[in-house]
């Protein structure tokens, strides 16, 4: 009936930038994810939450839920809840993303401010189907003009949270995400291989899965970085 | 006597262009929320629900199959090259015995449509995504949305049409149209904000 990519063009996207570790591609539309969820409710308990490093509890649930709208776990599989693609966020707004952070607190303080002045509550409060349009609304840039305060353009602060939810859904799982290898599994990948065979070149039959992260192997160095206090310069080992 | 040689040398040029464009009837289109030439309420825009309006219309010819209606802004013309009004709804295929469009047309492609329009279909707007997007123009200046209703003599339009598209798919198939229009103004952030 329309042309809108559905979660599966999303994830076949997701899956060419996979397979280059971290840094998801995607320029889809792409709150494709959120109007595909419609109005599927989460059947699966939420996991627990691992202690947070840089976000509050208020703003991680805000943010597992916009995952779970962009990612649902549904019949093709777990989504970005399950891969703890959150816990990837935090972890990386407490380390390497940490000057991204004020990005976070300025755009989800934002977007709560857009939920209660247009659709007259909280956002988790809202249906699944206002939360869908809500966020169709940041994407698009519309809920700039709203004067609740995005920073720039609310479709920055999308793709900024797009990005990392896809980041911690299908990225190395040593960053806190792709809990399980529930996202190379959700796509297909096959994962990190240092050796192809003759016969797996050929295409012959599909690839076997590796389940490692990449920093489990010796030839790859762990990117780490440690981020000092405010003015200080980074270090990374 | 002049007028009338003219009359008599022009009348076959004008029967042969009514023959070519069939006549189109004058639609009436109301709202039950939204009033000609008046803002448009919130719920409809994207400070508010962002939800579509119901519209209501009569007047079509009997030989209408389907209607498709459009919401469009000539306020803002894109793109630079070739401007045209920023589109902000699309949607057609709407069964002739509809005498008009509920309120909040489902957001989600897989959704079904409400049952006095089904069959109806939505095709992208400016936002890239085929459902309705209101009102949401940088402050400035009142922006006036043209709701089009066209009443048409096909049916069975293909899926995913854009604007310019449908336009091309109309041609010639239109017997009948209407309008409504309203306004929306955004004001500018407050100091401070």
């Amino acid at each position: 009936m329309s042309q809108t990519p559905t979660r599966r063009d999303l994830l076949k996207l997701a899956g060419a930038a996979a397979g280059a570790a971290l840094g998801p591609a995607s320029d889809t539309g792409a709150a494709a994810g959120a109007a595909d969820a419609g109005q599927r409710t989460r059947s699966r308990p939420r996991p627990p939450r691992d202690p947070l490093v840089a976000l509050t509890p208020t703003e991680a649930d805000v943010l597992d839920r916009i995952a779970e709208l962009l990612i649902p776990s549904d019949e093709h599989g777990p989504g970005a809840t399950e891969a703890r693609a959150v816990r990837y966020i935090d972890r990386a707004l407490g380390g390497a993303l940490a000057d991204q952070r004020r990005a976070y607190t300025v755009g989800l303080a934002a977007l709560e401010r857009y939920a209660r002045q247009t659709r007259g509550g909280p956002f988790l409060s809202l249906s699944e189907t206002q939360q869908n349009s809500l966020l169709i609304d940041v994407e698009s840039g519309t809920a700039t003009g709203a004067n609740v305060g995005f920073d720039g353009s609310s479709a920055a602060f999308f793709t900024l949270v797009r990005g990392h939810v896809m980041q911690g859904t299908f990225g190395d799982p040593l960053y806190g995400g792709n809990e399980g290898f529930v996202g190379w599994d959700l796509i297909g990948y096959p994962g990190v291989r240092t050796a192809v065979t003759p016969a797996e070149q050929k295409l012959l039959s599909p690839p076997t899965r590796v389940r490692k992260s990449a920093y489990d192997s010796p030839m790859f160095n762990k990117a780490i970085v440690h981020v000092k206090p405010a003015g200080s310069d980074r270090d990374a080992d | 006597m002049r007028h009338v040689l003219l009359a008599l040398l022009l009348s076959p040029v004008l029967l042969a262009d009514a023959a070519a464009q069939p006549a189109s009837a004058t639609l009436t289109v109301t709202s039950p929320t939204i009033t000609a030439g008046q803002p448009i309420p919130k719920i409809h825009t994207a400070d508010g629900d962002n939800t579509s309006p119901a519209l209501i219309w009569n007047g079509a010819p009997s030989s209408t199959r389907s209607y498709a209606v459009v919401c469009e802004d000539p306020d803002v013309l894109l793109p630079p090259t070739n401007p045209q009004p920023f589109v902000h709804w699309v949607i057609y295929n709407i069964p002739a015995s509809a005498k008009g469009l509920p309120a909040a047309i489902p957001i989600d492609p897989a959704a079904s449509m409400p049952a006095d329009i089904v069959g109806a279909t939505q095709g992208p707007s400016g936002f890239r995504r085929p459902i309705y997007r209101g009102p949401a123009p940088p402050p400035g200046k009142p922006h006036h949305y043209h709701f089009i209703v066209y009443a048409l003599d096909v049916d069975g339009l293909p899926a995913g049409l854009t604007r310019a598209q449908l336009t091309e798919a109309m041609a010639g198939h239109v017997v009948g149209q209407g309008q409504l229009v309203a306004t929306y103004e955004r004001k500018p952030p407050t100091p401070g904000q």
